[in-house]
C-alpha cells in the first residue's frame, strides 16, 4: 500500500516535470526566434554597409554621389533634437508624475487624467506630427526647426516619462514617506529630499527608453517638415555665421535640420542602388545609438540603485 | 477564573494540576492533624511513627508544587489572575508545610505525655474541641481555595480569634493545675506545647484564607482589619 | 511604600472618535497620557491601538477620507492636536514617531539624524554636528556609529537601524514620542536594547508605545491601556493591569484566554 502510493506520487511528479521541460523548451525556441531576427537584421546591415562605415561617413554632409555622402548633418541633428526633447520632457513629465502621485487627491478628475495619459502613449506618432505642425510650426511660429521637432518628440515621450516617474515613485515604500512626514517635513520637502532622489533611477530609465523610441521616429518629423537634404550644421553658439553676425546661445534651436531616420528613408527611396549601402550603414549607426542609450540606461539604473535600499 | 479556558490547553492543564496538588497536600495535612490529635485523645502512641513517616510525603508535596510553580512562571509568564494564583499557591504551600510540622509536633508531644507514665492530671478534653475548630478552619480555607470563595475565606479569618481565645483559656487552666500540684508541671508543659501547635495551625489556616482573597481579588488583607470588600 | 503622586498630564484624549471613511475605527476614547511616563497600548490585532497612536501626530491626514471627532488635548499649552486649525506639521514637530519596521532613509547615518533639523531650516554646520551627536548618544548608538557617520544607514543591522530612527526622532527634541511596535522586526537582544533605551528616554520625553508583546508592555511601561474593537476597555497603572485588572475582557486578554 505504502509502496504503491510512493510510486503513484512519483509518476505524478514525473508527469508534472515533463510539462516543465516542454514549456522551457518552447520558451527557448520563442526567445531564439526573436534574437535570431535581431541578429539577422544587424548582420545584414553590417555586411551591406560595412564598406561605408568609416570616419568620412560621419564627417560628410549629404551628397548626390553615394560614395561621398555622409551623415554629419543627420547625427548632429538627431543629437540636438534629442537634447531639446529631453530638456522639455523630463521636467514636464517628472513634475506631472510627482503631482499625480504625491499631491493630487484621488477623485474623478485624476482618474480621467490618468486614463488619458495611458491613452496618449498609444496615440500614433503621426498624429503628434499633425498636432505639432499646427501648434509649434504655425501658431507659435517656431517654423521647421530643431525646436519644433524636439518639442514634438517631447510630447510623444511625455506619457512614457510620466508613467515611468509614477512607477518609480510608487516603488518607494510608504514608510519612507511617513518617516519623512513624521519629523515634520512638508510634502515638498519630502519630495525634494526623498521622493525625487529615490525615484531618479527609475525616472532616468524611463526617460532614456522614451528617447530611444523618439530617436527612431520618422513620421512626425517629416510631418513638421524636416529637410531631407541639408549641407550645413545648425549655428554653434557664439560662432560667426555666413552673414557675418555672431550666433546667439540658442540660435541653433531655430535652425532647419535633418535627423538619422529621415536620412535613411531618403537614401532608400533613391533609385541608385549605391545609396542602399549608405542606408544600411546609417541604419547600423542609428541602431548603435539606440543600443548605447539602452546601455546607458541600464548602467545608470545600476549605479544609482546601488545606494538606495530599504 | 475557571469559567473560561486559556488558548493554551497545556497551560490550563498545568494550572489545574497545580491546584489539584495543593488540595491533595491540604487533605494529607488535615488527616495528619486528625491523627495527631487522636494520639493525644486515645493514647494510641503507635501511630506516631506513621505520622512522622507521612510528614515526608507532606514535604515531598511541597517540593513538587514549588517545582511546578517555577515551571509555570518560567514557561508561561502568568499574568493577572494566573499570576496571583501561582504566587498565592507558593505561599499556601508554605503554610501547609508548617501545619504538617505542627501536626508532627502534636503527635510527638502527645507521645511524651503518655511516656511520662500515667497522666497525673485530668485529661484536658477541651483540646479536642479547639483542635476540631482549627481543623475546620483549615478545611474551609482549602474549600475557599478550591472555589475561590472570598466569603468563606473571610469567615475563616474571623474564626481564628475564637481559636486564640480558647487557646488562652486552656493555658490558664493548665497554669492553675501546675500551681495546685507542681508534679504536673512537666506534663502540663507538654500539653501547653500541643495547644500552642493547634493555635499555630489556626494562624496558618488564617494565612491560607488571606492568600485565597489575594488570589481571587488581588486584595492584600494581611495585617489589616479589612477582610471583605 | 510611599504614596506616589499623580504625575502631570502631557496629553488627554477626550471623547475621541476616528473614522476611516464610513467605518468608525475608534469609539469614544478617554485617556490621559502622563508626562515623562511610558504608556503602553495593548490589545489584539485590529483593536485600533495603532490607529489611535497615529492620531497623536496626525499621520492619518496623509491619506484621504479619514476623520477625527473629539479632541486630544496637549499640555501645558492646552492645544487640541486634532483641531483643523492646528497644522499637522506643527503637531509632527512636537510629536516624534518610531515605526514598526526600521525605516532609515537611504542616506548617510548623519543625514538621517540631521534631517529633522534641516527640515526646520537649520544650516549651521556646528549646530547640526552637535545635535546629531546628542541625538545619537540619546539613542545609545553613538559609540557604534561615531566613526562612520558617512556610511549609508541601511547598511546597519536591524536593531541599529531602529535606534537610528529613534535618534532621528530625538534630534528635534519632541515632547511626546510615539512607538508603533518598535521591536516586532527585531531579535530578542536588539529588542532588549530598545526596551532599555525606552526606559532611559522617559527621563526627558513622554512615551506612548503600541506593542503586541504583553510582556514588553509589562516590562517597559508605567501605565497600560487595553483596547478592544476600537474601544478603550481599561486604563491603569501597569502593575494593576497585570496583577489585578478590573475588567473581565482585560483579564481574558492578558492571561491568554482569548482565541
Amino acid at each position: 500500500m505504502q509502496a504503491m502510493d510512493t510510486q503513484q506520487t512519483r509518476a505524478l511528479i514525473a508527469r508534472g516535470k515533463l510539462k516543465d521541460t516542454l514549456f522551457a523548451a518552447l520558451g527557448i525556441i520563442c526567445l531564439g526566434i526573436g534574437l535570431l531576427v535581431i541578429f539577422a537584421l544587424v548582420a545584414d546591415m553590417v555586411i551591406k554597409g560595412s564598406e561605408r562605415l568609416n570616419l568620412d561617413f560621419f564627417m560628410n554632409f549629404a551628397s548626390r554621389r553615394a560614395a561621398q555622402a555622409g551623415i554629419l548633418s543627420a547625427w548632429v541633428g538627431s543629437l540636438l533634437v534629442m537634447l531639446v526633447t529631453a530638456a522639455a520632457a523630463v521636467p514636464l513629465g517628472v513634475a506631472a508624475g510627482l503631482y499625480l502621485e504625491e499631491y493630487a487627491r484621488r477623485n474623478l478628475i485624476t482618474e480621467i487624467i490618468e486614463i488619458n495619459i495611458t491613452n496618449l502613449a498609444a496615440v500614433p506618432s503621426i498624429v503628434y506630427g499633425l498636432l505639432a505642425l499646427g501648434i509649434f510650426v504655425y501658431t507659435f511660429g517656431f517654423g521647421q526647426s530643431i525646436l519644433s521637432a524636439g518639442l514634438t518628440l517631447a510630447l510623444l515621450i511625455l506619457p512614457i516619462v510620466i508613467v515611468a516617474t509614477r512607477e518609480a515613485i510608487r516603488a518607494i515604500p510608504a514608510m519612507i514617506r511617513e518617516g519623512s512626514m513624521a519629523v515634520g517635513a512638508t510634502r515638498w520637502q519630502t519630495c525634494r529630499y526623498h521622493i525625487v532622489p529615490y525615484a531618479m533611477p527609475g525616472i532616468l530609465t524611463g526617460v532614456i527608453i522614451g528617447m530611444a523610441r523618439a530617436i527612431g521616429e520618422t513620421a512626425p518629423i517629416i510631418t513638421i517638415g524636416a529637410l531631407t537634404f541639408i549641407a550645413f550644421l545648425p549655428p554653434a553658439p557664439l560662432t560667426t555665421m555666413n552673414d557675418g553676425a555672431t550666433a546667439g546661445l540658442f540660435d541653433w534651436v531655430m535652425s532647419p535640420f535633418t535627423v538619422m531616420p529621415i536620412q535613411i528613408f531618403n537614401w532608400t527611396s533613391r533609385p541608385d542602388p549605391a545609396f542602399e549601402v549608405n542606408a544600411a550603414a546609417a541604419g547600423f549607426v542609428l541602431m548603435a545609438m539606440v543600443l548605447t542609450m539602452n546601455g546607458v540606461a541600464i548602467w545608470l539604473r545600476y549605479r544609482l540603485r546601488k545606494n538606495i535600499k530599504w | 477564573m475557571t469559567e473560561s479556558t486559556h488558548q493554551s490547553k497545556q497551560f490550563d492543564e498545568e494550572l489545574s494540576g497545580l491546584r489539584t496538588h495543593v488540595l491533595e497536600m491540604g487533605g494529607l495535612v488535615e488527616s495528619q492533624i486528625r491523627s495527631a490529635i487522636d494520639v493525644y485523645v486515645t493514647s494510641e502512641t503507635a501511630i506516631v511513627k506513621d505520622i512522622v513517616e507521612n510528614d515526608h510525603r507532606v514535604n515531598a508535596y511541597e517540593k513538587i508544587i514549588d517545582d511546578e510553580t517555577v515551571h509555570v512562571v518560567a514557561r508561561r509568564q502568568p499574568t493577572a489572575s494566573d499570576l496571583r494564583l501561582v504566587m498565592g499557591i507558593t505561599k499556601i504551600v508554605t503554610d501547609l508545610e508548617r501545619i504538617g510540622d505542627e501536626a508532627k509536633k502534636i503527635a510527638k508531644g502527645a507521645r511524651r505525655v503518655y511516656e511520662h507514665g500515667q497522666l497525673t492530671l485530668p485529661r484536658v478534653t477541651e483540646i479536642r474541641h479547639v483542635a476540631d475548630e482549627a481543623v475546620l478552619m483549615l478545611r474551609r480555607g482549602l474549600d475557599a481555595f478550591a472555589r475561590l470563595d472570598v466569603q468563606l475565606a473571610s469567615e475563616v479569618i474571623h474564626a481564628d480569634a475564637k481559636v486564640d481565645t480558647e487557646f488562652k483559656a486552656l493555658v490558664r487552666q493548665l497554669i492553675t493545675y501546675m500551681m495546685e500540684d507542681p508534679r504536673t508541671i512537666s506534663t502540663a508543659i507538654d500539653i501547653v506545647w500541643i495547644c500552642r501547635s493547634i493555635e499555630r495551625i489556626g494562624d496558618h489556616a488564617k494565612n491560607i484564607a488571606e492568600h485565597v482573597i489575594y488570589i481571587a481579588e488581588g486584595r492584600d488583607v494581611r495585617h489589616t482589619k479589612e477582610t471583605s470588600a | 511604600m510611599q504614596k506616589e503622586n499623580t504625575p502631570q498630564l502631557k496629553a488627554q484624549a477626550r471623547e475621541f472618535n476616528f473614522f476611516y471613511g464610513p467605518v468608525q475605527a475608534l469609539k469614544n476614547i478617554n485617556m490621559p497620557i502622563y508626562d515623562k511616563k511610558v504608556t503602553a497600548l495593548i490589545g489584539p490585532s485590529g483593536c485600533g491601538k495603532s490607529t489611535y497612536l497615529r492620531s497623536f501626530n496626525r499621520m492619518h491626514d496623509l491619506y484621504p477620507g479619514n476623520r477625527y471627532e473629539g479632541e486630544i488635548r496637549f499640555y501645558p499649552d492646552n492645544t487640541n492636536l486634532l483641531s483643523p486649525e492646528v497644522d499637522p506639521i506643527e503637531v509632527r514637530m512636537r510629536v516624534g514617531m518610531v515605526f514598526q519596521k526600521p525605516n532609515p532613509f537611504p542616506k548617510t547615518i548623519y543625514e538621517n539624524v540631521a534631517y529633522g533639523l534641516r527640515v526646520r531650516g537649520e544650516k549651521n554646520r556646528r549646530v547640526l554636528d552637535d545635535k546629531v551627536e546628542q541625538a545619537l548618544k540619546g539613542a545609545a548608538i553613538w559609540d557604534e556609529v561615531k566613526d562612520r557617520l558617512q556610511d549609508l544607514a541601511p547598511n546597519l543591522s536591524g536593531g541599529q537601524q531602529q535606534r537610528l530612527c529613534i535618534a532621528r526622532a530625538l534630534a528635534t527634541d519632541p515632547e511626546l514620542l510615539l512607538f508603533d511596535e518598535p521591536t516586532s522586526a527585531l531579535d530578542p537582544i536588539a529588542t532588549g536594547a530598545i526596551e532599555e533605551l525606552v526606559h532611559e528616554l522617559k527621563q526627558r520625553v513622554t512615551i506612548l508605545i503600541v506593542t503586541h508583546n504583553m510582556q514588553q508592555a509589562a516590562r517597559v511601561s508605567d501605565y497600560t491601556a487595553y483596547m478592544y474593537l476600537g474601544e478603550m476597555i481599561e486604563f491603569g497603572k501597569t502593575d494593576d493591569i497585570f496583577i489585578k485588572p478590573q475588567d473581565k475582557r482585560t483579564e481574558d486578554y492578558i492571561t491568554g484566554r482569548m482565541g
